[in-house]
């Protein structure tokens, strides 16, 4: 059942490779990527640790394994999945039995573009260590269990509790949480080894004791006693790594099988909605009635509230650094021009949604495009509720960086680059949502992908996307900041006026070509966002 | 052997007014495989035309490219005076369809989902109102109007999904399956409410399964077989030509289906 359950998982991205030519560009793109950046990080690691003495050495190999093992299993909860899993909803009603299930959705783990990175950092271990080999080899194999399990039962719990209507926003909150303390960890180990220096700080907070039966650690704490000579320590670590994964095995199991006999969502009379509709106030209008649902499943869908909740992480951490004075934004607390970086910072949040405007519809595209609206007002209804909660978020995070380096004289040019700024996103957005529409995971089977199947193409695309918007906001920008830095030698009104105007010409320029776009591609449009 | 009656027979005998829904010579390909092979479609207003087919014939793709879902290979299809591909929003606006039930906006609640519909139809914010609780007491969901649609049930959201595809009075109803999962109560209501509708001048594309539902309601039958519109009539007009009883016997007949396929040993014999 394990061999089947891998050749499915081929079978799978082998007719998904033959059907989607832009799988058959992300796939290798990804892999290239992934191999590279992996190449990257592990020759930084191996030349940090050649600077260390013996003890602070294999300390160093343990927080390796221990920062490997958190960022491998946190990051595609905090960001988006880079493969897509077997759906264990699929062997419902199959005769597997559940440890089955378990090694064979463990195996199919294996078969996934993601995996080169624990290829090139477990290989790199071992050449490490090769002087040790065999101990190297089943300490590479153990910590390969170790985070493919542990990556699988974090991915599986955070889906179990998004399942639960009530516990959406406990899973929002636990993502919140992995990204504020991702930072603060960060922050403590840059200040750390600062004070210290890298072999000073290792050696100050070595991984022993009840640290050293971590998952990963004990797995890395195979290799290391062997490099001790101490054949006892490899058994006994080894022992302890495969008690691990046992235990995230059992756990795995127990939560699939929870999912697999648990409705989705509870319906109750506490969480029936108003019945008065969308008629009840606002102007009635269809682009304004469009606008108004986008809205709604900004609130409604988790992964768009997610999206727009990203600001919330960045004031998180800006207000923490700057209380406990750590990282960049601590320099930043004392620069009075902090609030015109807001229009800038909130394009990081609204980009998944600007960039994909008919991808968020998925299956109801095909509702949507048969309703006699003209592609225009489309855009204008989706862009206007975009439009909305990127100017409430442009505005508080504003207000926040203002309070924050006291530069609360500087908040007059908001207004200008945030209309610049939103202008120039959906104008870019547009175009990008009617020429290469992406396909959304279908729901339940990733946690809070933005945008997975198309892999590295989605990221090529906000990434040259966000590029163009910067390109654009140039001019605008500048003309701010020079009437800041040249002391208010232009009039504050003069740039405002420019920066809007700037804005609303490219939003206008790009709304007319889109539409035209749009027009002519509905049919396309539709059935590059279907997920069914 | 194809017995469609002609585009141009359907022309001459109704020269006055321009047929409900048309299609000319519509083909579909997807890759080498061609899904509809040639259509010529001509259905008259207030018919209530029933689309047969089996699985895979193309009734859906057909369905897809009149409304403007699917861009076809080639040929022209439209409503009324408009063709499909050059004035789209003008035969959307003539429109209602009846979509997959998972194809709806299921974060919106019954009643924002027929304001919706309401409003993108360009409806006056009071009759949308006294036409979406018109609807919803009618088919019985004004107690579910505040739930979310993902919260209903199939049936459930087969009427919330008509509802929507109705509350603007469209000249031309396309219905797919619209029965799947629909308590008998409803599904007689329903009936009702389309027969209603045909007799006041609209026109009705059904497609589906339910042979007694065909026989019950349509006018007009049009067989698919593989791409192609095979055979095309009224009821008793494809009984006639098919020497059946049923229009249910008539499709078989048609499809050629009716062979002594069905026994396999290994599923009749006993276990063990």
């Amino acid at each position: 059942m394990v061999a089947r359950l891998a050749w499915l998982k081929l079978r799978l991205l082998w007719n998904g490779l033959r059907k989607d030519w832009q799988r058959r560009i992300g796939f290798p793109s990804l892999i290239l990527l992934l191999g590279y950046v992996s190449w990257i990080l592990v020759a930084q690691f191996r030349g940090a640790m050649e600077s260390l003495g013996t003890d602070a050495r294999l300390q160093f190999t343990l927080w390796g394994a221990l920062v490997f093992w958190l960022v491998w299993v946190a990051l595609p909860v905090v960001i988006f999945p880079l493969d897509e899993n077997l759906d264990p909803a699929q062997f419902a009603f199959a005769p597997v039995g559940p440890g089955q299930l378990v090694a064979g959705l463990a195996a199919s783990a294996l078969i996934a573009p993601s995996v080169v990175i624990p290829v090139i950092v477990l290989g790199a271990s071992i050449v490490e260590f090769s002087h040790v080999f065999p101990a190297a080899v089943l300490s590479a194999l153990l910590l390969l269990g170790v985070i493919i399990f542990s990556g699988q039962v974090f991915t599986t719990l955070i889906s179990a509790i998004f399942k639960m209507r009530q516990g959406r926003d406990i899973a929002l909150l636990m993502v919140l949480g992995i990204g504020l303390s991702g930072f603060l960890a960060q922050s403590s180990i840059r200040g750390t080894t600062g004070r210290l220096g890298l072999e000073g700080a290792v050696l100050a907070n070595p991984l022993d004791g009840v640290w050293a039966f971590l998952p990963p650690v004990a797995a890395q704490r195979v290799v290391t006693s062997a490099e001790m000579g101490s054949p006892l320590g490899v058994i006994g670590w080894a022992l302890v790594a495969m008690a691990w994964i046992a235990a995230l095995g059992w756990a795995w199991q127990r939560l699939l099988n929870w999912m697999l006999t648990t409705p989705d969502s509870t319906p109750s009379r506490s969480r029936a909605r108003s019945d008065r509709g969308l008629a009840a106030r606002g102007r009635w209008t269809a682009g304004r009635v469009l606008a108004r649902k986008e809205l709604r499943f900004y609130v409604r869908d988790p992964r768009q509230r997610l999206v727009w909740t990203g600001a919330v992480i960045f004031i998180a951490l800006a207000a923490s650094s700057v209380l406990v004075g750590s990282g960049g934004f601590g320099l930043l607390a004392s620069r009075e021009w902090l609030p015109l970086l807001a229009p800038a910072l909130v394009l990081f949040v609204g980009l998944p949604i600007a960039l994909n405007v008919f991808g968020w519809e998925r299956n109801a595209a095909s509702f949507l495009f048969v309703l006699p609206v003209k592609p225009r007002t489309l855009l204008w209804g989706k862009n206007l509720a975009a439009t909305w909660a990127l100017m409430i978020e442009t505005v508080a995070l504003a207000l926040l960086l203002a309070w924050i380096s006291g530069g609360w004289a500087n908040l007059i040019y908001v207004p200008g680059l945030m209309v610049a700024a939103i202008g120039c996103q959906l104008a870019v957005g547009n175009i990008v949502s009617v020429v290469s529409p992406l396909r959304l995971p279908r729901e339940g089977t990733d946690v809070f992908a933005q945008a997975s199947e198309q892999g590295c193409l989605a990221i090529g695309a906000q990434a040259v996307s966000f590029f163009v918007i910067g390109l654009l906001l140039v001019i605008p920008s500048s003309v701010a900041v020079l009437t800041v830095a040249f002391d208010a030698g232009l009039s504050p009104w003069f740039a405002n006026g420019f920066a809007i105007v700037w804005g609303v010409i490219f939003y206008a320029a790009s709304l007319v070509v889109a539409s035209s776009i749009l027009r002519r591609r509905m049919p396309e449009v539709v059935s590059w966002v279907q997920t069914v | 052997m194809a017995v469609t009656m002609t585009t141009a027979e359907h022309d001459e005998t109704n020269t006055t007014t321009a047929p409900a829904v048309w299609a000319r010579g519509l083909v579909r390909k997807f890759g080498k495989s061609t899904a509809v092979a040639g259509i010529d479609l001509t259905i008259q207003p207030g018919e209530f035309y029933g689309l047969l087919g089996q699985n895979g014939a193309g009734k859906t793709t057909t369905i897809k490219m009149i409304v403007g879902l699917l861009r076809p290979t080639a040929g022209r299809a439209g409503i009324g005076e408009f063709d499909t591909w050059k004035d789209p929003v003008e035969v959307k606006r003539r429109i209602g369809v009846l979509p997959e039930e998972f194809n709806l906006y299921e974060r919106l609640t019954g009643a924002e989902l027929l304001d919706f519909t309401a409003a993108m139809h360009g409806l006056k914010r009071d009759e949308a109102i006294s036409r979406r609780n018109e609807l919803l007491d009618l088919l019985d969901l004004e107690n579910e109007a505040g739930k979310l649609v993902g919260d209903y049930s199939r049936g459930m959201r087969k009427k919330v999904a008509l509802a929507a595809a109705i509350i603007h009075r469209p000249d031309v109803l396309f219905l797919d399956e619209p029965f799947e999962g629909v308590d008998a109560l409803s599904a007689r209501l329903i009936q009702r409410l389309l027969v209603r509708y045909t007799e006041g001048g609209a026109t009705v594309v059904f497609s589906g399964h339910e042979m007694n539902l065909v026989e019950r309601l349509c006018t007009r039958v049009g067989i698919m077989i593989a791409g192609r519109l095979e055979s095309e009539g009224t009821q008793a007009e494809l009984c006639a030509r098919y020497g059946a009883d049923t229009i249910e016997d008539a499709f078989i007949a048609a499809v050629g289906g009716d062979d002594d396929r069905g026994a396999i040993s290994w599923l009749h014999d006993s276990p063990g």
